[in-house]
């Protein structure tokens, strides 16, 4: 075949593809925009992982009170906004230490019988675990139920994650964060007698 | 010729290295309690603090109080288990708490104090030196049968008289009551 003979190529002119960019570019926008409002609601993968197991293994319906994630963009927005704003010391302390936070307030419908505990805590034990995480405390006292896992490996003072539920018999919060330690501790360090106080502790 | 050789060796080399690390025996003065489960409407509690956070927090205090940061370092692992006796548990948990003591003694630890209080209360306090003056480990159990069993083992490069300020700085009071203790029973200078 005489190539030739083929029919030309449109060619798309570069005010074309400007136009096109131009369009697109307010969607594009919109749906990271929107992604990230999204995701404001929403906790991140492990805490989910821990909710998930902890929700099946109670064999009971759960109502959704409120679940909420602070993203480190969205954290570093905030921290950049308040940064000409007159601040307690500990609460900027803590605003520069937190990097990623999440919150999920789960309850139970009333007249609904107790969850089996034990059962909730070998489930999130056997769902963290699978996900790398270790628990550090766990307790189970009269209606209560508290644990505390943080990452089996990588834990440094400048990151430092830690999934944290507590469920007192007819509410669950679970809190998941991850922070830099080290503006906190030298905030809490700083404070008059704490110093002293350690210093005693060690030497007794 | 060589890389064919070098190779399989390195691999070799490697998969030895993680059977070994595998199998690689526990510290001298770690104990294992095995497995312990809560009971439905039974107390339970546990904490466990390895290492990898022992020196986080030691980390987090270098700067301001080198003396701490010392004394985190030196411990390996915290373990404490606090668990409820019920009808259901009772029986199991002391045969197993009786069981740990035998392997304890069995395995060379001291067993340093015992008391054994009017009301039931059965206390155990066993330790694994190394060396002279310093612990590998430190392993109590407590009976107490109306209420729980308590088991703790803190494993490490520990003196006697840093275990009080380590519950203080972990803020766990079994570890404070302890520590004092030790102190009480150690021959005064």
């Amino acid at each position: 075949m005489n190539p030739s003979s083929l029919p030309p190529v449109p060619r798309r002119s570069a005010g074309c593809l400007w136009l096109w960019g131009f369009l697109a570019a307010p969607l594009l926008l919109l749906v990271v925009l929107a992604a990230g409002v999204a995701s404001c609601f929403r906790l991140g993968s492990d805490a989910r992982a821990l909710r998930n197991e902890l929700i099946k293994s109670s064999g009971v319906e759960w109502r959704q009170q409120i679940a909420l994630n602070a993203g480190c963009l969205t954290l570093g927005a905030v921290r950049a906004g308040l940064s000409c704003v007159k601040l307690d010391p500990g609460a900027r302390a803590a605003l520069q230490s937190v990097r990623n936070a999440g919150v999920g307030v789960y309850q139970l419908p009333s007249g609904t019988p107790p969850p089996d505990r034990a059962a909730m805590l070998a489930a999130a034990d056997t769902a963290m675990t699978a996900r790398g995480w270790e628990r550090v405390v766990g307790v189970i006292d009269g209606q209560d139920l508290v644990t505390v896992y943080m990452p089996g490996k990588d834990v440094s003072s400048h990151r430092v994650k830690c999934c944290v539920t507590v469920f007192d018999g007819s509410e669950m919060v679970l809190v998941s964060a991850q922070a830099n330690l080290e503006p906190l501790v030298e905030y809490a360090l700083n404070q008059p007698g704490l110093r002293a106080q350690a210093r005693r502790l060690t030497q007794r | 010729m060589q890389t064919m050789i070098r190779y399989p060796l390195t691999i070799a080399v490697l998969v030895a290295g993680v059977g070994f690390n595998v199998l690689a025996d526990p510290p001298p003065g770690q104990v294992d309690f095995g497995k312990i489960a809560p009971v439905p409407g039974g107390e339970f509690v546990e904490i466990q603090i390895k290492s990898n956070l022992l020196s986080l927090a030691a980390q987090v205090v270098e700067k301001q109080d080198p003396d701490a940061a010392r004394l985190l370092r030196s411990v390996q692992l915290v373990h404490v288990n606090v668990v409820g006796l019920t009808d259901e548990n009772r029986t199991e948990m002391e045969k197993r708490v009786r069981q740990i003591r035998h392997d304890l003694d069995a395995q060379g630890w001291e067993h340093n104090v015992v008391v054994q209080e009017k009301d039931g209360q059965d206390v155990g306090i066993y330790t694994k030196t190394r060396g002279g003056e310093a612990l590998a480990g430190l392993a109590i159990t407590v009976i107490e049968p109306k209420n729980e069993v308590v088991l703790i083992n803190i494993v490490g490069d520990i003196r006697p008289e840093q275990v009080a300020a380590l519950g203080e700085k972990l803020d766990i009071k079994p570890l404070k009551d302890v520590g004092a203790a030790l102190k009480d029973a150690a021959p005064k200078k």
